[in-house]
């Protein structure tokens, strides 16, 4: 098992049966779904939504270099700058290469996965720039050195006191603050940063190909104030982001907002165009890999969203710091051996139940259960399968293609139990569950008697 | 090569083969019918916290430094006052706007100049002067007027603000004024 | 009316009653069954683990078996979904025995047109959606349906009916724990209705939810639909 594999378990290990974690988690989803629910009654017909933006995306994704170099066409003509990076750290260098141009010294951010993906804040601290994450959820990220949680609520798994205490440690504030205190703490440091800052790095939710126009959406107003204020504006998005009209706006922010947090709209979905000071960085990074793979382009219509892991039984269990990597829940675990290369994230996939909850709240219509199974078949193809399991299956097929093999096989199995011989695979189930007691005939014994009299 | 023409050319040999077309949707519509636009926009807008000011002279006497932006709307609605005050120091920043939309109670503001940006999320108090005609249904509505309003050449800043600034990152509790305006308030000129 | 039954080798093997139950009440509305029993298994192990090639194999040999039935009934939502749902992908073609294979409790209501079954169980129940019924083969109201015309039988809903059980196939034993904290969650749900039984249409939800509860020695049984249905 590689390393990733054996940290991705034991982190697992130690989060399934955390309780207060499991408690704080419940709850934030339970209040995003009773959001969502309210959400989801504003829309006469949201299945034809859904089906409108999984068509819209298909589109973009189908013809994508012509959407890409439309893009760029149109942030030329209006003054501004689009640079290209194949590599996360290609991305990162074109940014450092801009900070120097311009004389930066302090940079404030907009919550932005694709920054994390391509680990920017490391890089721009080493090299004496410092970064300040301004989504308040981010912003706790940050004062406690942890990734981010989920890529919507960074911070959904901790409690007003665990902030509070966190604040208390950073600035001496009082342990009692409540929500609206602490925000306004967040809020009062940061502004000073907003004032200072030579340069703001955003992400992007959507970039729209005409107009070329980047797309920003938040609540807090923190989007907005990194574009406004600093004098260069620098902003990291995945190739995948395109839509192809400002029009398609109407349906994707609403459709974003109410699977995001079961909002109608954002409080804030901003567009911001080509002019001096914008800098757009179109970014591969293994996106070309899942565009190439015809099965499974439809991965890259995520808007990112979130909706996926608030369904997901797997991740309301084990967190999204389980996961050891940027993109979490099901469509982490499905993208990311894509992204970031099979030998080392193909457990991510097998990491589930496949029930499907997942596929039903996709405001896109990806089908990510299917494609988990579409990357295991992937997975066994290129041989990443423990051997022992190859050859395990490789005997059940062989005893499974004969009726009366199988039946041997079952009645042995059956006898196993009873005698508790049936080891291996009984103690990873037996730590926790009770084995049913084994009937002494099969199905096929009871017919086989009673009806042929 | 450069990065973009490698880019670009893994797109075009990926996109050579198409995906499966997904099911076309239906015509049916995504939204139910609406009622009258002015009726619809202020209970989504005050839904949304946000305030409507009857009466500009009382709402403005309530506040020392103001900031507004060039429009003749705002300067005809308030007087002169302009940019005198920075905008990192004005306790109310007052904007005209593009249009409103009824169906989500959402302001569009749109600005060229990099000055006027922070004017409608700065100040913690954000005022917008407008004229009930430009009240539309709906987010394509708006979408289409913004379109026709610049054409060709769209500002470098287009907002669709729902009401004020809020966060809910602290245990799904909301807080108004996260970093953006605490209040948001529109006054609608007699006509 | 004639039609096949196809028992998972699941329940061949482990709950052989699921299938006497449902032999006893497709006879009992006046269904002619018969028992092909060269049937093994459905391949879906081998499926959900990535053996794609084994399952073809399985898959090829289920509808060699089945084609020539117009029905094919199943005590399992799980395999039903595995054969109608994934067959087509896996062979590449549709094949008959894959369009003609149905759910024991959509059998019922869809295809013959009955939720009354004469049974009756005087007990108060709680139905558990199993992942693959309710999303791939969208079966959610024809338990239901027929549970509420037990007689005797009080229907209770859960809170998290639609949640996952936990136990995903070979999930359930490649990350035992995280299946097991998700089957307590679901065990906290159903003990909470006060229900004397659950009751479900796939015996490895049963199971796994069986086997947390009597770990706990929670005083809830579990019983498959056509175990309640067979009641008189």
């Amino acid at each position: 098992m590689n390393a990733n594999a054996q940290r991705f378990r034991r982190a697992c290990e130690a989060k399934a049966f955390d309780r207060n974690h499991r408690a704080i988690v419940a709850k934030n989803t339970a209040t995003y779904h009773a959001a969502v629910a309210r959400g989801l009654a504003r829309f006469a017909d949201w299945e034809t939504a859904r089906r409108r933006a999984a068509a819209v995306k298909w589109e973009v994704m189908n013809h994508l270099d012509h959407y890409l170099e439309e893009f760029e066409r149109n942030v030329r003509a209006t003054g501004g700058h689009v640079h290209w990076a194949e590599t996360a750290e290609e991305a990162t260098q074109i940014v450092l290469s801009l900070a120097r141009q311009h004389g930066v010294r302090k940079a404030v951010k907009s919550k932005s996965m694709v920054t994390e993906e391509i680990h920017l804040n490391p890089a721009l601290e080493a090299a004496g720039i410092t970064v300040l994450e301004t989504d308040l959820g981010e912003y706790i990220c940050q004062l406690r050195g942890e990734p981010p949680y989920h890529i919507v609520t960074p911070v959904m798994h901790l409690n007003r006191q665990q902030i509070a205490e966190t604040f208390h440690e950073k600035f001496g504030t009082p342990l009692d603050a409540t929500a609206e205190e602490l925000a306004g703490i967040a809020r009062e440091r940061l502004r000073a940063e907003f004032l200072a800052a030579d340069m703001g790095i955003t992400g992007a939710n959507f970039a729209v190909a005409d107009p070329g126009m980047i797309v920003l959406c938040t609540n807090e107003g923190n989007a907005r104030l990194t574009t406004a204020l600093p004098r260069l504006h620098v902003a990291v998005v995945g190739i995948e982001k395109l839509l192809p009209r400002l029009e398609d706006l109407a349906l994707f922010w609403p459709l974003l907002a109410t699977r995001g947090t079961g909002q109608f709209l954002t409080v804030y979905n901003t567009l911001v165009g080509g002019s001096e000071p914008l800098h757009v960085i179109l970014l591969d990074n293994g996106r070309t890999q899942l565009l190439a793979d015809v099965e499974q382009r439809d991965a890259l219509h995520c808007i990112r969203c979130g909706a996926c892991l608030n369904a997901c039984p797997v991740y309301k269990t084990v967190g999204g710091h389980s996961y050891g990597t940027t993109y979490q829940g099901p469509i982490g675990s499905m993208i990311t051996p894509h992204l970031r290369g099979w030998p080392d994230w193909s457990h991510l996939p097998y990491a589930s139940s496949l029930c499907g909850h997942c596929a039903d709240v996709c405001p896109v219509r990806i089908p990510i259960h299917h494609h988990l199974l579409h990357n295991r078949r992937n997975a066994v193809r290129q041989r990443l399968d423990p051997p022992l399991q190859r050859w395990m299956f490789r005997v059940w097929l062989w005893g499974v293609q004969s009726a009366r093999r199988y039946a041997i096989g079952g009645r042995l199995a059956r006898w196993a139990m009873r005698l508790g011989l049936a080891q291996p695979l009984a103690r990873a189930w037996t730590r926790y569950r009770d084995l049913p007691d084994p009937p002494r005939e099969a199905f096929r014994d009871w017919w086989r008697k009673h009806e042929r009299a | 090569m450069s990065a973009r023409e490698n880019i670009l050319s893994r797109v075009r040999d990926a996109v050579r083969a198409e995906a499966p077309r997904p099911p076309s949707p239906s015509e049916a519509p995504v939204w139910p019918p609406m009622g009258d636009a002015e009726t619809r926009f202020r209970e989504e807008f005050v839904a949304l916290r946000g305030e409507i000011v009857e009466s500009l002279p009382e709402f403005l006497a309530g506040f020392g430094k103001i900031a507004t932006d060039d429009s003749d709307l705002v300067a005809a609605a308030c007087g002169r006052v302009g940019m005198t005050v920075p905008v990192r120091e004005a306790e109310l920043g007052v904007t005209s706007c593009v249009c409103l939309v009824a169906q989500t109670g959402s302001v569009v503001v749109a600005c060229r100049r990099s000055e006027e940006r922070a004017l409608s999320v700065l100040p913690p108090v954000h005022l917008v002067v407008a004229r009930r005609s430009q009240i539309v249904l709906d987010l394509e509505a708006a979408l289409g007027v913004v379109r026709r309003q610049y054409g060709g050449g769209l500002p470098s800043l287009v907002s669709v603000i729902s009401g004020p600034s809020r966060t809910a990152d602290i245990e799904k509790v909301l807080v108004l004024g996260a970093h953006g305006p605490r209040r948001l308030a529109v006054h609608f000129v007699n006509e | 009316m004639k039609v096949a039954l196809f028992i998972p080798c699941f329940v061949d093997q482990f709950y052989p009653e699921v299938g006497e139950a449902m032999v006893a009440v497709l006879r009992r509305v006046g269904v002619e069954v018969c028992f092909p029993a060269e049937q093994t298994c459905c391949g879906q192990p081998a499926f959900n683990t990535g053996y794609w090639e084994e399952a073809r194999t399985l898959a090829k040999r289920y509808c060699d078996i089945f084609d020539r039935y117009d029905a094919v009934v199943s005590a399992s939502g799980s395999c039903t979904a595995m054969v109608r749902n994934f067959y087509p992908e896996l062979l590449g073609e549709l094949r008959r025995a894959s369009a003609n294979t149905f759910e024991f409790s959509e059998f019922l209501v869809k295809k013959l047109g009955v939720t009354d079954v004469g049974a009756k169980f005087p007990a108060k129940v709680t139905y558990h959606d199993s992942c693959h019924t309710l999303r791939e083969l969208r079966i959610k109201q024809e338990p239901r349906a027929l549970l509420r015309a037990v007689r005797g039988l009080e229907l209770i809903e859960m809170t998290e009916a639609e949640s996952c059980c936990g136990f995903g196939g070979t999930f359930s034993v490649k990350f035992p724990t995280i299946s097991s904290a998700i089957d307590e969650v679901k065990c906290q749900s159903i003990v909470a209705t006060g229900a004397q039984y659950v009751v479900s249409v796939d015996s490895s939800c049963l199971m796994q939810i069986g086997g947390w509860l009597r770990r706990r020695k929670l005083a809830v049984g579990t019983k498959h639909l056509a175990e309640v249905l067979a009641q008189t």
